[in-house]
C-alpha cells in the first residue's frame, strides 16, 4: 500500500464543485440535493471506501453529482472507475462511506438506476422487443401501456422495424442500441454508462454517442459515463473527473453548449489537460 | 426482414437463375432429396440380388422381400403392432421417469451448492456402473415384469441428462446473470428469463445421447428377459428359424431410433429457434 498518505492532498486540491451550476450549464432547474428532481436523479457520495481484500480499490471518493448532469469518469485501466459505478448501480456495496440516489441506498429504486455494459449483455433466446421488456418496471404489467413504452424506446434508438428479430442477427453497433433501449424503457432517474461504446468502430461511435446525447437532452436524466475516449468525454460531459487508483485526482467542467462543433480548439485544449492529469497525476482545473 | 436484407438477397448469384432455368434447379432439388435414400435402397437392391443368385445362403440371411412379406404377415396378424407398441411405451415412460428425475436434479444441483455437495459425488460414483450390469439383480428383483426394463431403461437415461443439464446451469454466461441482477429480476424470474433457456442447449445434447441408450437398454432387457416387445420378438422367432421376423424387428429398432431422433430434432428446432445454429437459410 504505498504513499496513500502523500496522495490525499490531490483529493483536497481540486475545485469545489457546485451542482447547482453544473445543472443550469446543463439547462435544468436545481433543487436541494435529496430532493426529487422530475427527471434527474441526485447523487451523494461521502468517504466512499472499497477494497477486494488487498489495497483500496476506491480511496475515501467525495463526489456530488446534480439532477440532471451528465458526468464523465476517465483514469487509467484498474484505477477503479467499474468498481464506482457498480457500487452506484447498487451491484456492489461499499465497504464505508455514504452513497445515495436521490437520497436512498442504491439497489432499493433499481428501476430508476440503469446500468448499460460495455458488452450489449441481451438474451439471445428473446426477440429485441421482449429483450427490451426485460428494462420494463418489475411491478409493470404486461400488456397495451408495457408495448407501447417498448415500442417507443425502440424507435428512441432508431430501431422500431427489428422489434421481431433474434439479436444474433443485429450488427454490433445495433445490438448496443438495444441494450440502451433496455435501460430507457423504465424512464431511470440515474443511467451509468460503462465503456458502452468501447467496442463499436468509431464511425458507429460517434452515431452512438449523438444518440446517446439526444435522449439524455429529451429524458433529461442524469448521466454518468465511464470512458477510455477523453474526447468522447469532453465531446458529452458537463463535467468531467479523472480517477488515479481509487480517488478523484482532478476534475474540468466543460461549459460549451451542445451541438457541440467537433474538433474545436477549446475542446482540443480541455482533452490535453484531462490526458495530462491522467498521465501525470495532478493538474488545478 | 428490412429494407437493407433485401437488397442483400436480390444481389445473391442463384436469384436471377432460379427463374430462368425453372425445371434445372427443380430436378437439382428432388435430387439433394433422394441422395440420403440413394445409398440404402442400393444396398436393398444388391442383397436381394445376391441371395437371389445363390452367393448367400437364404437360411443365414434372409432377402429383403421376404422381410418385406414377414413384415406384412405380423402387420395383419396384429402382432407387429402390439410388439412395437409395448417396446415404444417402455422407451418412453422410462425415458420420462429417469429423464424428468435427471433434469431436476441437474437444475437443482446446477443452482444450489448445497444440494450439488450433497449428492454429485455419489451421483459419479454410481454413473461408473453401466447400467446393464445390473441385469442380473433387476431380473432376481422384478423378474421379468415391467419394472425391470422401466428401471433399467430410467437408470440408463437418468446420466447424460443429469450431467449435461447441470453442465448446461453452470455455463451461462455470468454477464447475463449480472445483467438479470442489474436489473432487478428475482431468483424465479432470473431461473425462467436466464438459467433455464441459457441450459436448453446442453439439456438438449444429454437428451440425444439418452435416446441411444435408451434404446441399446431395451434392446438388451428385451432379448434376455421379456413375454412381450420387438426383441422379444426376435428371440422367439430365432428359436424357430424364423430369420426374416429377427430381421425385421433389427430393421424396426432402427425405424424407432431414426423416428425418436427426428422429434428430439424438430423439439430442438422449434425450442432453439434463436440460436443461428437453427436460422432460416
Ligand atoms: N470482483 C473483484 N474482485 C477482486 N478484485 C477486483 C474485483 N473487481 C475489481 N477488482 C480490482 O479492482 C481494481 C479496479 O477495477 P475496476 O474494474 O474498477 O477498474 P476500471 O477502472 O474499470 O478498469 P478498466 O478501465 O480496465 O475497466 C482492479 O485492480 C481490479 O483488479
Ligand atoms: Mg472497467
Amino acid at each position: 500500500m504505498p504513499s496513500l498518505k502523500a496522495e490525499r492532498a490531490i483529493v483536497h486540491e481540486r475545485t469545489d464543485i457546485e451542482p447547482a451550476a453544473a445543472a443550469r450549464a446543463a439547462g435544468h432547474v436545481t433543487l436541494e440535493p435529496g430532493l426529487r428532481h422530475p427527471d434527474g436523479a441526485a447523487v451523494r457520495i461521502r468517504g466512499l471506501n472499497k477494497s477486494f481484500g488487498g489495497p483500496r480499490v476506491l480511496d475515501q471518493v467525495d463526489l456530488d453529482i446534480a439532477p440532471g448532469e451528465f458526468l464523465a469518469i476517465v483514469g487509467k485501466s484498474g484505477c477503479g472507475k467499474s468498481t464506482l459505478l457498480r457500487i452506484l448501480t447498487g451491484l456492489d456495496t461499499p465497504q464505508s462511506g455514504e452513497v445515495s440516489v436521490d437520497g436512498r441506498t442504491p439497489g432499493n429504486n433499481a428501476a430508476d438506476i440503469r446500468l448499460m455494459f460495455q458488452e450489449p449483455r441481451l438474451l439471445p433466446w428473446a426477440s429485441v422487443a421482449g429483450n427490451v421488456a426485460v428494462g420494463l418496471r418489475q411491478d409493470a404489467h404486461p400488456g397495451n401501456e408495457a408495448d407501447r413504452a417498448v415500442a417507443e424506446a425502440l424507435k428512441a434508438v432508431q430501431l422500431p422495424e427489428k422489434a421481431g428479430v433474434w439479436p444474433a442477427t443485429l450488427s454490433g453497433g445495433q445490438k448496443q442500441r438495444v441494450a440502451l433501449a433496455r435501460a430507457l424503457v423504465s424512464r431511470p432517474r440515474l443511467l451509468a454508462l460503462d465503456e458502452p461504446l468501447g467496442a463499436l468502430d468509431a464511425l458507429t461511435r460517434l452515431v452512438m454517442q449523438a444518440l446517446i446525447l439526444r435522449v439524455k437532452q429529451e429524458t433529461g436524466f442524469t448521466a454518468v459515463l465511464v470512458t477510455h475516449d477523453v474526447a468522447e468525454a469532453v465531446a458529452l460531459a458537463d463535467r468531467v473527473i479523472v480517477l488515479e487508483a481509487g480517488r478523484i485526482a482532478a476534475e474540468f467542467r466543460v461549459d460549451a453548449p451542445h451541438p457541440r462543433p467537433t474538433a474545436s480548439e477549446e475542446a482540443a485544449r480541455i482533452e490535453a489537460r484531462i490526458l495530462e492529469a491522467i498521465f501525470h497525476g495532478r493538474t488545478a482545473a | 426482414m428490412s429494407a437493407s436484407d433485401t437488397i442483400y438477397a436480390t444481389g445473391l448469384a442463384t436469384t436471377p437463375d432460379a427463374s430462368a432455368q425453372g425445371p434445372t434447379v427443380d430436378l437439382a432439388r428432388i435430387a439433394g432429396h433422394a441422395l440420403p435414400f440413394l445409398l440404402p435402397v442400393g444396398v436393398l437392391l444388391i442383397w436381394e440380388a445376391a441371395v437371389a443368385a445363390g452367393w448367400i445362403s437364404d437360411a443365414l440371411m434372409p432377402r429383403p422381400s421376404a422381410v418385406a412379406v414377414a413384415a406384412w404377415e405380423t402387420l395383419v396378424s396384429g402382432e407387429l403392432f402390439t410388439h412395437l407398441g409395448v417396446s415404444a411405451l417402455r422407451a418412453l415412460s422410462g425415458l420420462l421417469i429417469g429423464g424428468s428425475i435427471g433434469f431436476l436434479l441437474g437444475l437443482a444441483n446446477g443452482i444450489s451448492d448445497l444440494s450439488n455437495r450433497a449428492t454429485d459425488t455419489t451421483l459419479q460414483m454410481i454413473r461408473n456402473i453401466p447400467n446393464l450390469a445390473l441385469l442380473p439383480l433387476v431380473i432376481v428383483w422384478f423378474g421379468i415384469g415391467e419394472g425391470a426394463k422401466l428401471f433399467l431403461v430410467s437408470i440408463g437415461v437418468f446420466f447424460p441428462i443429469y450431467l449435461n443439464t447441470l453442465h448446461g446451469i453452470r455455463n451461462v454466461d455470468r454477464q447475463l446473470i449480472e445483467m438479470g441482477k442489474a436489473y432487478g429480476m428475482s431468483p424465479a424470474t432470473l431461473f425462467r428469463r436466464i438459467l433455464l433457456p441459457g441450459a436448453l442447449p446442453s439439456v438438449f445434447v444429454g437428451l440425444r445421447y439418452a435416446l441411444g441408450i435408451m434404446w441399446l437398454t431395451l434392446i438388451v432387457a428385451e432379448t434376455l428377459s421379456a413375454s412381450s416387445g420387438l426383441g422379444y420378438m426376435a428371440m422367439k422367432a430365432r428359436e424357430f428359424m424364423i430369420l426374416e421376423v429377427v430381421v425385421l424387428s433389427i430393421l424396426l429398432y432402427a425405424v424407432l431410433g431414426k423416428v425418436a431422433d427426428i422429434a428430439t430434432r424438430a423439439l430442438e428446432r422449434r425450442t432453439l429457434a434463436w440460436s443461428p445454429v437453427y436460422a432460416k437459410s
